[in-house]
């Protein structure tokens, strides 16, 4: 399972993200703020992997309550779930996946290619600015790629169908509010 | 670029975006939040575009990390909105924000459910998006153990009801042919997350079949949920899948070989790596293969991946190809390929370890280690030895560690120098981060495959001069019992202490590691150059004022130690060390200042009464056999000799919890009394320092409660067996230090009842056990987890199990390495009828530490009971056929835990005893039936009749009936020690009571009944 999704900038700032588990608020700008940490000492050129069991821990049962416990203990993947983390760079932004050890690591790092190469159709050569601008769009196209945890599609091809259906959707019942020319000063910043 | 088509947004971004500082920031987002909240008070006149406007701000507030604790009212009210762009907005700020505030979730549910029914297919997506996000916040919130009770009961509401009666709304939707495969997907993912909640929702018998059905689906997004699905499903039962496996091994032949897939799912020209990796996922639920067709078909397609696979220029054709690659390796490993395909494999691995591609470095390294854990190619694996070694060097931290420990697992007698020798080399260059690890994993693999000793004491030397910082105490601990314990070594460990302390900038580990040695063995070699008594002293000395003051005891009693063994005495030296002692007495620092003291007491006795030395050298040697002589032994007139030595010893754990007086008191009373004194066996901590230091606390005997001094005094008094002992005494207080988690015999009783769970934890390892029974079989497969960053060692597990179970055990590794998990499937066969219990004798070691348990497995009675419904037609005369004793057993038992009637039907139906209801005419009766399976007696009927009283609870009066007597017997014992009330106080005595009556003598001859009795 998919355990949180993360996109932050160079510096840090959080761009998207979004828990598959509960997490409190401040837990989660805690985990933005450590795997930043370990993320921003990284050359290039380096793997995608990074080791964060030290910054998520695996998760035990004791954590997750007796409830889940008869479900859990089935599967040998459930019972000590270790933390695993890929993530990828590109330009001024940083994606990162966390998932537990049910999910291949290398398939996962498709899958933020996957995600990417939605965002950029999207946008036409999509930036860090359109996704500051246009977070709800970015949680409109992750909503179609993972849900719940779990990979819903992996053609980017039909992911942007979804998307487009939805974006006529609102468009339909919404008239759209022009942008002041004076935005473009503050486009660039 | 595009905006989000909402100008106040864009704005308040923007406005966010120019701020200069954090400060400035939170002003920004307060003064909004204020804004919102007063829009929101009036509501009436918020258009659903404002409303949807507001609380996308709320969301982007809410992700800069600000805490948004108003408006979920209204976000949750627009999921009810008539148009999508609000009804949208409602469900993603719902899911996001409605972590902490699930009670609103309670108020979306029939909306929600309405969506789902309903005929708008986008809004049928909305909800299952919805459903699947919102309910894993219900599923933790449940289970968290901070809620309240109010809390936990709305959790509730929202899960379990929640689930039984949305599933059924979901399935359908999966299923249906008309709907489309946007739909079919989400609805797919959306039952998975319902099934993962609880598993009643998904009916086996009925699901089979259509799991089967569903696996022919030609869209290629709905089959990757549904391949999702599948693979929830058969973590958790593979048995009732078993005709999906032909299936799954189809499709992988179409995506692979054939390359059958629509363009838009090939993914840089790989078909659907994500289903390709998901359906091998699904087969290794699958514990084996049995068609061969079917398993060569598999085989086939599996080499053309393993040899089709190249390693090209594009990296994200890399990437994906690989996905499947390495889901194709654990595949083989996990289907226990032949040798040969599985040297093949390693060879591959090895091809990857040297690529240039960093992932594929460190993912062939990854699965390089999990190969050592499940097969026999450790001689394969062996010969990439020198390219693991390089990839210690590798500059990704992450592949670093992957080939530590691929390095540490691969570890043998045979290659245990080289490992360790490249280990010590890297320690000087490696991160700061790994050296602490790095330096227990050297220090374990010495310590486990040391072709001889003075190897082991040159690594460990090595490791504190390289790494003092991360070499803990108990290491040099370790090597300080080694040599203890080893004559032979004592002459080689003071040469290399020596050594040591020529060097300069010795790390402070390392000086009191030599001082240790030296002060004990140096004596040894006095004839050498440069070791002379006062030689070594000086060069102790040398180090004085460059340690700690927890250093400075050890150095003292060095000193002493050396005095002691100077023979014959030298005037000079001692009167160099007497006035340091002096200086010392007075010295700030406490602890210092009575080892000073006590090493003046000690060195003044000694000098006025050498002939006493003698005296007590031979009474020491009685006082190790028993402590007894001690006091009897030596007289109060003896006075100053038992003080100033018990001082020696007594000084550094009494310092740390009493003041000087107290002790001093304690000295003065007899050493029997002192015994009692002594707060605190001796633990790994600093101050076991100073009972390591004289030979005094090492050589006293383990069951002499105060520690033999005179051995000290004597200096020259060696005895190795009782050293033996007692330099191992510190381990032995580690073994009881393990503490479990949670309540054991709890954790039975709860196993007892549902067949998966945690059968024991403790810092270190969990173990959990999975249980399936069929008649009067049963499969366990005991999951034992390692918790820790550290192996755990010498990993045994026997089961002592009662006569009448047949228990088979597969074999146990040794090893668990850090973060993993080994399973051990128990076959097990109910022979005949008994309650009695088999045992788990579990031990291991974690790091110096046994760690042992003792524990009940959950194959009780109950588990080889089937429940089964008997009519009044049936009932009757069966029960009046079985006409009395040996087969018809009646009882009246008192003490019972008092239970309603419905408790206890409640009861008997969770130990698969079957009530029928209205069966007996009498209404505080209850009458129960059961089939019971075992191989004496194949399957029997058991009948039980309740009589309860309901002025008096607490006794009742029992009737079981069965075809076999010991099975009448058993049975009644068995429900008989679940009624009666067991006081919480003494629950290690829950099996106690029942076990002398009238199984007794087999309780004796059965060693797991005895145990399982103990526990």
């Amino acid at each position: 399972m998919i355990r949180a999704v993360m996109v932050m900038n160079t510096q840090g700032k959080p761009r998207l993200s979004k828990f598959y588990d509960f997490m409190p608020t401040e837990k989660q700008q805690d985990l933005i703020r450590r795997v930043f940490g370990v993320l921003c000492s990284r050359a290039e050129n380096l793997s995608n992997f990074i080791e964060v069991n030290s910054i998520f821990g695996p998760v035990l049962l004791e954590e997750i309550g007796d409830e889940a416990e008869t479900l859990i203990v089935g599967t040998a993947h459930y019972l000590l779930q270790d933390t695993r983390l890929v993530y990828k760079h590109y330009a001024t932004l940083y994606f990162v996946f966390v998932f537990d050890n049910s999910e291949n690591e290398l398939a996962m790092l498709d899958l933020i290619q996957v995600f990417v190469e939605t965002l950029d159709k999207c946008f036409k050569n999509v930036c860090e600015l359109d996704i500051v601008f246009n977070f709800n769009k970015m949680h409109t196209v992750l909503d179609e790629i993972i849900l719940g945890g779990q990979v819903l599609e992996t053609s980017s091809t039909e992911v942007m169908k979804a998307v487009e259906e939805i974006t006529k959707l609102e468009k339909a019942s919404n008239s759209i509010n022009l942008v002041p020319k004076s935005m473009s000063g503050w486009q660039g910043r | 670029m595009a905006l989000s088509g909402m100008r106040g947004l864009s704005v308040f971004i923007s406005d966010v975006r120019n701020c200069q500082n954090k400060e400035v920031e939170r002003v920004r987002v307060d003064k909004e939040l204020g804004n919102i909240r007063t829009r929101f008070k009036n509501e009436k006149g918020l258009t659903p575009y404002e409303k949807k406007k507001y609380v996308w701000k709320m969301l982007y507030i809410y992700m800069l990390g600000y805490d948004v604790d108003f408006g979920h009212m209204e976000a949750v009210s627009l999921i009810s909105a008539p148009k999508y762009p609000e009804k949208q907005v409602g469900y993603i700020v719902t899911s996001c924000l409605l972590n902490e505030n699930h009670d609103f979730l309670r108020l979306v549910i029939n909306a929600v459910r309405n969506d789902i029914i309903g005929r708008n297919e986008t809004f049928q997506c909305l909800g299952l998006t919805m459903i699947a996000i919102s309910y894993s916040e219900t599923f933790r919130l449940e289970s968290m153990p901070t809620s309240s009770f109010t809390e936990k009961k709305v959790g509730n509401i929202g899960g379990r009801e929640f689930s039984e009666s949305l599933a059924p709304d979901v399935q359908k939707l999966l299923i249906s042919s008309s709907c489309r495969p946007l739909v079919r997907k989400k609805a797919a993912l959306c039952l998975l997350r319902l099934y993962r909640k609880n598993p009643d929702v998904v009916n086996v018998d009925g699901w089979s079949d259509r799991m089967t059905q569903l696996l022919d689906e030609r869209d290629m997004g709905v089959l990757t949920a549904v391949m999702s699905l599948l693979v929830a499903l058969v973590s958790n039962n593979y048995d009732a899948y078993w005709s999906c496996l032909p299936k799954c091994v189809k499709i992988l032949e179409r995506l692979a070989r054939n390359q059958d897939i629509p363009q838009e799912y090939t993914y840089y020209g790989i078909p659907s790596p994500w289903l390709q990796v998901k359906t091998m996922r699904a087969l290794q639920y699958f514990p084996t293969i049995e068609d061969p067709n079917t398993r060569r078909s598999l085989f086939e397609v599996l080499q053309r991946i393993l040899m089709g696979t190249d390693v090209v220029k594009n990296v994200n054709k890399n990437n994906a190809s690989h996905a499947v690659l390495f889901e194709a390796l654990a595949l083989v490993m996990h289907l226990d390929a032949e040798k040969e395909m599985m040297s093949q494999c390693v060879a591959l691995l090895g091809k990857f370890i040297a690529v240039r591609e960093p992932n594929i470095r460190y993912l062939g390294l990854e699965n390089m280690t999990r190969m050592l854990m499940v097969t026999d190619v450790h001689d394969i694996i062996k010969r990439h030895q020198a390219q693991i070694i390089t990839s210690l060097k590798d500059p990704d931290i992450s592949i670093r560690r992957r080939a530590l420990d691929l390095l540490y697992g691969m570890c043998d007698v045979t290659n245990a120098k080289d490992i360790v020798e490249e280990l010590l080399q890297y320690l000087s260059t490696a991160d700061f981060a790994m050296r602490e690890e790095l330096a227990l994993k050297a220090a374990i693999l010495a310590e486990k495959f040391a072709p001889d000793l003075s190897w082991y004491v040159d690594v460990i030397l090595q490791l504190i001069d390289k790494a003092g910082d991360f070499v803990s105490d108990d290491i040099w601990f370790r090597v300080v019992q080694f040599v203890t314990n080893n004559e032979d070594l004592q002459p080689y460990a003071a040469v290399k202490a020596r050594e040591y302390l020529d060097k300069p900038a010795l790390h402070e580990t390392m000086v009191k590691v030599s001082a240790y040695i030296l002060g004990e063995y140096s004596h040894l070699l006095t004839r050498r150059p440069g070791c002379s008594p006062k030689e070594i002293f000086s060069i102790v000395h040398e180090k004085l004022p460059t340690v700690s003051s927890t250093t400075v005891p050890i150095l003292l009693s060095t000193y002493a130690k050396i005095l002691m063994h100077t023979q014959p005495p030298d005037q000079e030296l001692q009167d160099h060390i007497w006035a340091i002692f002096n200086k010392y007495e007075s010295c700030i620092d406490v602890e210092i200042q009575q080892r000073a003291s006590a090493l003046i007491k000690k060195a003044e006795d000694t000098e006025v009464d050498t002939a006493e030395q003698s005296a007590i050298k031979s009474r020491a040697a009685l006082q190790q056999s028993s402590n007894a002589l001690v006091v009897t032994d030596q007289p109060p007139s003896n006075g100053s000799l038992p003080v100033g030595q018990l001082s020696l010893v007594k000084m550094p754990s009494i310092s740390s919890n009493a003041d000087a007086n107290s002790a001093d008191q304690g000295l003065t009373e007899a050493n029997g009394a002192l015994s009692r004194v002594d707060p605190q066996p001796p633990t790994p901590s600093p101050d076991l320092l100073g009972d390591l230091l004289g030979p005094l606390a090492i050589e006293a005997p383990p069951n002499a409660a105060l520690p033999s001094e005179q051995s000290s005094i004597s200096g020259l008094e060696y005895d190795p067996n009782s050293v033996d002992a007692l330099a191992l005494a510190p381990l032995d207080d580690l073994t009881n230090s393990v503490q479990p988690i949670g309540n054991i015999a709890e954790r039975f009783h709860a196993l007892c009842l549902k067949d998966s769970g945690v059968l024991y934890e403790d810092p270190y390892i969990q173990i959990g056990v999975k249980a399936e029974w069929r008649m009067h079989h049963g499969r366990l497969v005991l999951f034992l987890g390692n918790k820790s960053t550290s192996p755990l060692l010498s990993v045994q597990a026997l089961i002592l199990p009662p006569s009448h179970l047949k228990i088979e055990l597969s074999l146990v590794p040794d090893t668990i390495p850090p973060r993993a998990q080994v399973q051990i499937p128990l076959e097990v066969v109910n022979l005949r009828p008994s309650r009695d219990v088999s045992v788990l004798d579990f031990s291991y070691k974690f790091g110096s530490t046994m760690v042992n348990a003792k524990l009940r497995l959950p194959a009780v009675l109950s588990k080889f009971l089937q429940p089964i419904s008997v009519s009044s037609e049936e009932f009757f005369p069966q029960w009046r056929s079985l006409s009395g004793p040996p087969l018809k057993l009646q009882e009246v038992i008192r003490g019972v835990k008092p239970l309603s009637l419905l408790e206890m039907s409640n009861l008997f139906n969770s130990y698969r005893l079957m009530v029928s209801p209205g069966l007996d005419p009498n209404p505080n009766n209850l009458v129960a039936s059961t089939t019971f399976y075992s191989e004496s007696t194949q399957a029997m009927l058991c009948l039980i009749r309740v009589e309860t009283d309901p002025s008096d609870r607490t006794q009742l009066r029992m009737t079981v009936a069965s075809g076999d007597p010991t099975l009448t017997l058993e049975l009644k014992e068995f429900i008989k020690e679940q009624l009666v009330n067991i006081p919480m106080a003494v629950p290690a005595l829950s099996s106690i009571p029942q076990q002398p009556q009238s199984t007794f003598p087999v309780g004796l001859t059965d060693p797991g009944a005895m145990l399982s009795g103990l526990l």
